[in-house]
C-alpha cells in the first residue's frame, strides 16, 4: 500500500519526543519504521537526533570537489592566461610566475570549497523549497515536531502513540 | 590554445631575472651622463618640456608637489658647505630621469599591465591602460614616474601655446602615470626609416631631446646592443655592464681603479638602470 | 571573593518565547539613539560623496602629490579590511571549539566583517585616478588579451577580498537561515514576504540541521585560514614592493594581529551600542564584554609584540635606508602620530587588564574606540613615513592629509555605519536559535550537577523540562 498520509505531532517535552521516536523504533507501530520519521526542532538537537540512527551526510564531498576544482581550475586559467598575455617579459619575472599563482590559486581553492559547500548544503537540505502544510509556527519557537510517513491504516496507532507521549497537538494531511 | 602554448614554451615562460630574465631584445637604449661637464643648466629638462608636451603646472602646484617634469636636475649641497675651502664650487648636480631598468620594479605591481618592457629594453607606459592605482611609483626607487593629479592641459597652454605641442604624442588627461620615454617617438620615426632603407638603425642617427639639447654634450645616447656606439664604448670605457643571459653583469668594475667613474643610481638594488652616471670629481673631496 | 565572579554568560531560565520576542523586537522599536545615530551616519555619508564627486571632478591634486601617491586612503582601506578580520575569523575559531559565549554576538560582529569589506572595497578605488575603468583589475575574459597583471600584489587584494567577501557574507547567511525561519513565522506584510524568500523554506527538519552542521563547520573551518591569507596579502602591497620601511618580513603577521586587535576594538564597540538599542541587556552580558576585553588584550599583546620585533629586526638588519625610515617615523614630521599610535595600541589596553574598567560600560566605549583610533594611526604610520623619506632624497617630502581626503575618510564610517544599522534593523542580530541553544544546554549542565548522578539516557526520563513553556506540567 501507498503511504499516502502524514501526520504531524509537536511536544513541547523532548523527552517524551525522543521516546516516541524509540517507540517507533521497537516496532510499537506496525509496519512503521524509523526511515518514516521526519524530526523538525527549533535548535540542532544531536541528542534527540541521536534516536533516529544514522543518517549520512555528504556536504564534505561537494567541499573536497570544490577545493580541487579551484586549486586546479585556476592554476590552469591563470598560467595559460600569463601565456597568451600580450605583452609578457616583465620587471624581470617570469611569465608565469608560480609564487604569485600558488597565492591565488589559494585563494581560489577556498573560494571554491566554500561556494561547493554552499551547494552541497542547498542539495543536502532540499532548500529552497517550501515548509509544506505540515509545518508549524511552534517549531520556530519552542517545540519539537515528529512527521511521519504512514499508510491509511497505520495513522490511528500513530496518532495513539503520539497523544501517549503527550503530545499537544495533531496534524493529518492525506496526498491523494 | 592557451594550455598548448603553456606547455610548449614552459621554459621561456620560466626565465626571471635569476635565469637571465627577457633577453630577446632588439635594441637596448641606454645612456651616460657625465656629471664633469653638467653645469645644471637644465637645457635638458627644458628640452624635453617642449619635446614630450609635459604640462607647465605653475608655481603653486609645483610647490605641492603636482610637478611633471620627467627630466629633473637635482642639487645637493654638503654639509656646512659654506664654510668649506670651495664654497663657490656649489650644488651638486644631478640629472634625474627614468633610468629604465631592466628588472623594473615598477613594472609588476601594476594591476592591469599598463607598464611593461619592450623588446626595444624600454620601460613603457600605456597611457591608455593605466588607471592610475600609482603603485608603479611607490615601487619606484628613483621616484621618476609622474602622476597626472589635475587635468593639466586646461591651464598649461593657452592660446596660441597649444601650437606648440609635438603632434608626435599624446597630451595626457588626469589620472595617468606618465614618465621619460626616451623619446620613444623619435625611436619609433627612426627605425620606421631604417626599416624602409632595409638597413639597422646607425648611431647617432637620432638621440633623445635632452642630449639634443645639452650645450656641454653631458648625455650620451645609444644602443648597447650595438658594440660600436658611443654609448657603449663610454660603458665599457667605465667597466659598466648591464646584465647577461645569466642574470649577471658581464664584467665585474675594478673599484679600485681611480679613472673608472661610472656607475649607476642605487646598483644595490639589483634593478638594472639603463642610465650610467660618470662621477664628478672635484679639487676638494667633498 | 569578588561577587562579581558569579555572574553567568547569559542566564538560563529565559524562556525561549522571550528570547523570540526580545530579538526580533529589534526589527520593530530600537531607542531614539539608534534614530540619532543614523542621521549622523547620513551627514558623514554626506560629505564624503560630496569630497568624492569633487576629487572625481578635478583630479587626485585635491588629495596627493608627488611622493604620496598613497595616503590616507590606502591606509584607510586598511583599516577597514583588518576591522573585518575579527567578525569572521573569531566566529569561526570559536565555533570550531566550541565556546559558546559567542552565540549572542557572533552574528552583529559577523555582519561588521561584511560591511566592513564593503567599506573597505570603495578605497582601492576612489584612489584611482581614472576610477571608472576599475573593471579592468577584475580578471574577466578579455577580448584583446589583456588580463589583468597576475603578479601584482594589488590583484591578489582583489582576489582576496573578493573571496573573503563572498565566503564572509555566505557564512553570514548561512548561519542565518533558521533565524530567516523564525522571522519568517513572525512578521507579516513585507517583511513576512522578504523573510519567506530568504529562509528558502526552512522548516529545521533533522535532514537540514544534519547537513547544515556540517557544511557550517566546512564553512568556518576554511574561513580561518582565509582571513589570515586575506590580510598577509593586503599587507603583501607593501611587503612584496622593495620601499625601505614597506619590505619587512615581519608584515603579513603583524597585519593579521593588527586586525584583530581593530576588529576586537570594533565588536566592543558594536556590542556596547547595540545592547544600549535594542534593550539586550539579558543577552549581551557584562560576562560575555568581559571575555572579549580579555581577548582584546591578549591581542593587544601580540601586536606589541611584534611591533618591538619589526623595530628590532631594523636595528640588527642595519640597512642604512630601513634604519633612516625608522628612526624618521620616531623623530620625524610624523612623530606625534607615532608616539601616539604607540600610547594607544601598547599603553591603553592594559585599562582592559582591570576587572572594574573591563565591567565599565563607558569605559569600555571610550577605550575601544581610541583603541581604533590607535589602529588608524598605525596604518597611517605604515603607508606615510615611508613615501615621505625612501632610498631617493631628492623626493623626501612630508605631506599632510588635505580636507578631501578627510572628508572620503569620514564619509567611509557613515557608510560603514549605515550599512550596519540597516541590517541590524533588518536582520536578527543576535542568533535567536543558537541562544536558544546556550540557555538549553547549560540548564541542562546545570540540572544534571544538581541531580547528581540521575539516571540519564532517553528512556531514563528523569530529566526535566527542557522548555521553559512547560515549567509547571511537573515533569519528574
Amino acid at each position: 500500500m501507498k503511504k499516502t498520509h502524514r501526520i504531524l505531532g509537536l511536544f513541547s517535552n523532548f523527552d517524551e519526543a525522543t521516546n516516541a521516536i524509540y517507540d517507533i523504533r521497537a516496532d510499537k507501530v506496525r509496519g512503521v519504521s524509523v526511515d518514516d520519521v521526519t524530526l523538525i526542532s527549533p535548535i540542532e538537537h544531536p541528542e534527540v537526533e541521536e534516536a533516529l540512527g544514522d543518517r549520512p551526510v555528504y556536504v564534505q564531498f561537494f567541499t573536497m570537489f570544490g577545493g580541487l576544482f579551484g586549486l586546479i581550475g585556476s592554476w590552469l586559467w591563470i598560467s595559460s592566461a600569463q601565456a597568451t598575455f600580450l605583452v609578457q617579459p616583465q620587471g624581470g619575472k617570469a611569465v608565469v610566475t608560480l609564487v604569485s599563482n600558488f597565492v591565488l590559486n589559494y585563494e581560489m581553492m577556498i573560494l571554491g570549497s566554500v561556494l561547493f559547500t554552499l551547494i552541497g548544503f542547498l542539495a543536502g537540505s532540499r532548500l529552497p523549497s517550501k515548509p509544506g502544510s505540515l509545518y508549524s509556527e511552534k517549531v520556530s519557537l519552542d517545540q519539537i515536531g515528529i512527521i511521519l510517513e504512514l499508510e491509511q491504516n497505520q495513522v490511528e496507532p500513530a496518532k495513539s502513540l503520539f497523544r501517549a507521549h503527550k503530545a499537544l497537538e495533531i496534524r493529518e494531511e492525506v496526498n491523494t | 590554445m592557451s594550455l598548448k602554448n603553456l606547455v610548449t614554451d614552459w621554459p621561456r615562460y620560466r626565465q626571471g631575472i635569476e635565469e637571465g630574465g627577457f633577453q630577446h631584445y632588439e635594441h637596448r637604449w641606454g645612456m651616460a651622463i657625465d656629471l664633469n661637464a653638467c653645469i645644471g643648466c637644465n637645457a635638458c629638462s627644458t628640452a624635453c618640456y617642449a619635446e614630450n608636451n609635459l604640462a607647465v603646472v605653475g608655481k603653486e602646484r609645483f610647490a605641492k608637489g603636482h610637478f611633471m617634469h620627467w627630466m629633473r636636475i637635482e642639487r645637493y649641497w654638503d654639509e656646512n658647505y659654506a664654510e668649506q675651502q670651495h664654497p663657490e664650487q656649489g650644488a651638486h648636480f644631478m640629472p634625474m630621469l627614468c633610468q629604465q631598468c631592466g628588472a623594473a620594479p615598477c613594472e609588476p605591481v601594476c594591476p592591469v599591465v599598463a607598464t611593461y618592457h619592450t623588446p626595444d629594453g624600454l620601460n613603457a607606459q600605456v597611457y591608455n591602460r593605466c588607471i592610475g592605482s600609482r603603485y608603479c611609483n611607490n615601487n619606484c626607487p628613483y621616484r621618476v614616474r609622474y602622476f597626472n593629479f589635475w587635468s593639466y592641459y586646461e591651464s598649461s597652454w593657452p592660446e596660441p601655446l597649444n601650437l606648440q605641442l609635438n603632434p608626435d604624442l599624446t597630451v595626457r588627461d588626469k589620472g595617468v602615470m606618465e614618465k621619460c620615454t626616451f623619446c620613444v617617438q623619435r625611436i619609433r620615426v627612426a627605425k620606421d626609416k631604417a626599416r624602409m632603407e632595409n638597413r639597422k638603425v646607425k648611431d647617432g642617427e637620432f638621440t633623445t631631446a635632452c642630449a639634443q639639447a645639452c650645450p656641454t654634450s653631458a648625455i650620451t645616447f645609444g644602443d648597447l646592443m650595438d658594440q660600436d656606439s658611443a654609448v657603449t664604448r663610454l660603458w665599457a670605457k667605465h667597466e659598466v655592464s648591464r646584465y647577461d643571459d645569466k642574470g649577471r653583469p658581464v664584467q665585474e668594475q675594478n673599484k679600485a681603479h681611480p679613472e673608472l667613474r661610472g656607475y649607476r643610481v642605487l646598483e644595490e638594488l639589483n634593478v638594472d638602470p639603463s642610465v650610467m652616471y660618470l662621477e664628478r670629481v672635484r679639487e676638494e673631496l667633498a | 571573593m569578588n561577587p562579581l565572579h558569579h555572574d553567568k554568560d547569559i542566564r538560563d531560565d529565559i524562556a525561549w518565547a522571550q528570547i523570540n520576542k526580545d530579538i526580533l523586537k529589534s526589527l520593530e522599536n530600537p531607542r531614539r539613539g539608534y534614530w540619532y545615530t543614523v542621521i549622523g551616519c547620513l551627514v558623514l555619508l554626506a560629505i564624503g560623496i560630496t569630497a568624492a564627486v569633487l576629487q572625481y571632478r578635478y583630479g587626485l591634486g585635491m588629495a596627493k602629490n608627488h611622493p604620496h601617491m598613497w595616503n590616507l586612503y590606502i591606509a584607510t582601506f586598511i583599516f577597514w579590511i583588518g576591522m573585518s578580520h575579527s567578525g569572521t575569523l573569531l566566529s569561526a575559531i570559536l565555533h570550531i571549539v566550541h565556546a559558546d559565549w559567542r552565540k549572542p554576538i557572533y552574528r552583529f560582529a559577523e555582519a561588521m566583517t561584511t560591511f566592513s569589506l564593503m567599506t573597505a572595497l570603495l578605497f582601492p578605488v576612489i584612489h584611482l585616478g581614472r576610477l571608472w575603468n576599475f573593471y579592468w583589475v577584475i580578471p574577466y575574459i578579455p577580448s584583446r588579451g589583456t588580463w589583468p597583471n597576475f603578479r601584482s600584489p594589488l590583484s591578489w587584494d582583489g582576489f582576496a577580498i573578493m573571496t573573503y567577501l563572498t565566503s564572509s557574507a555566505l557564512f553570514l547567511y548561512v548561519g542565518m537561515l533558521p533565524d530567516l525561519a523564525i522571522a519568517r513565522d513572525n512578521t507579516s506584510g513585507w517583511r513576512k514576504r522578504l523573510y519567506t524568500i530568504l529562509s528558502l523554506g526552512w522548516r529545521g527538519d533533522d535532514r537540514q540541521w544534519r547537513v547544515f552542521r556540517k557544511a557550517y563547520m566546512l564553512m568556518a573551518i576554511f574561513l580561518i585560514p582565509l582571513a589570515v591569507s586575506v590580510h598577509s596579502i593586503v599587507s603583501s602591497d607593501f611587503a612584496m614592493s622593495i620601499m625601505p620601511g614597506w619590505h619587512v618580513t615581519t608584515f603579513p603577521p603583524y597585519f593579521v594581529a593588527g586586525a584583530l586587535y581593530s576588529g576586537c576594538a570594533a565588536i566592543i564597540t558594536l556590542f556596547i551600542l547595540l545592547r544600549y538599542y535594542f534593550r539586550w541587556e539579558e543577552y549581551m552580558t557584562l560576562a560575555i564584554l568581559e571575555k572579549i576585553c580579555k581577548l582584546t588584550f591578549a591581542i593587544a599583546m601580540v601586536w606589541t609584540y611584534l611591533n618591538l620585533v619589526e623595530f628590532a629586526s631594523v636595528w640588527y638588519g642595519h640597512d642604512v635606508y630601513a634604519k633612516e625610515v625608522l628612526w624618521g617615523k620616531m623623530t620625524g614630521a610624523y612623530a606625534p602620530a607615532f608616539w601616539s599610535m604607540m600610547f594607544f595600541g601598547s599603553v591603553l589596553p592594559f585599562t582592559l587588564a582591570f576587572q572594574k574598567l573591563r565591567r565599565h560600560i563607558p569605559a569600555m566605549m571610550v577605550v575601544s574606540i581610541l583603541l581604533n583610533v590607535g589602529m588608524w594611526l598605525e596604518r597611517w604610520m605604515i603607508v606615510s613615513p615611508t613615501l615621505s623619506q625612501s632610498f631617493y632624497p631628492w623626493a623626501w617630502d612630508v605631506m599632510w592629509p588635505t580636507i578631501t581626503s578627510w572628508a572620503i575618510v569620514l564619509g567611509s564610517f557613515g557608510w560603514f555605519g549605515l550599512l550596519f544599522l540597516v541590517f541590524v534593523k533588518i536582520f536578527p542580530s543576535v542568533s535567536m536559535y543558537e541562544v536558544k541553544e546556550m540557555v538549553y544546554h547549560r540548564k541542562l549542565a546545570r540540572e544534571k550537577g544538581v541531580a547528581h548522578g540521575a539516571v540519564h539516557g532517553h528512556a531514563g526520563g528523569a530529566q526535566p523540562a527542557h522548555s521553559p513553556s512547560m515549567k509547571k506540567e511537573g515533569n519528574p
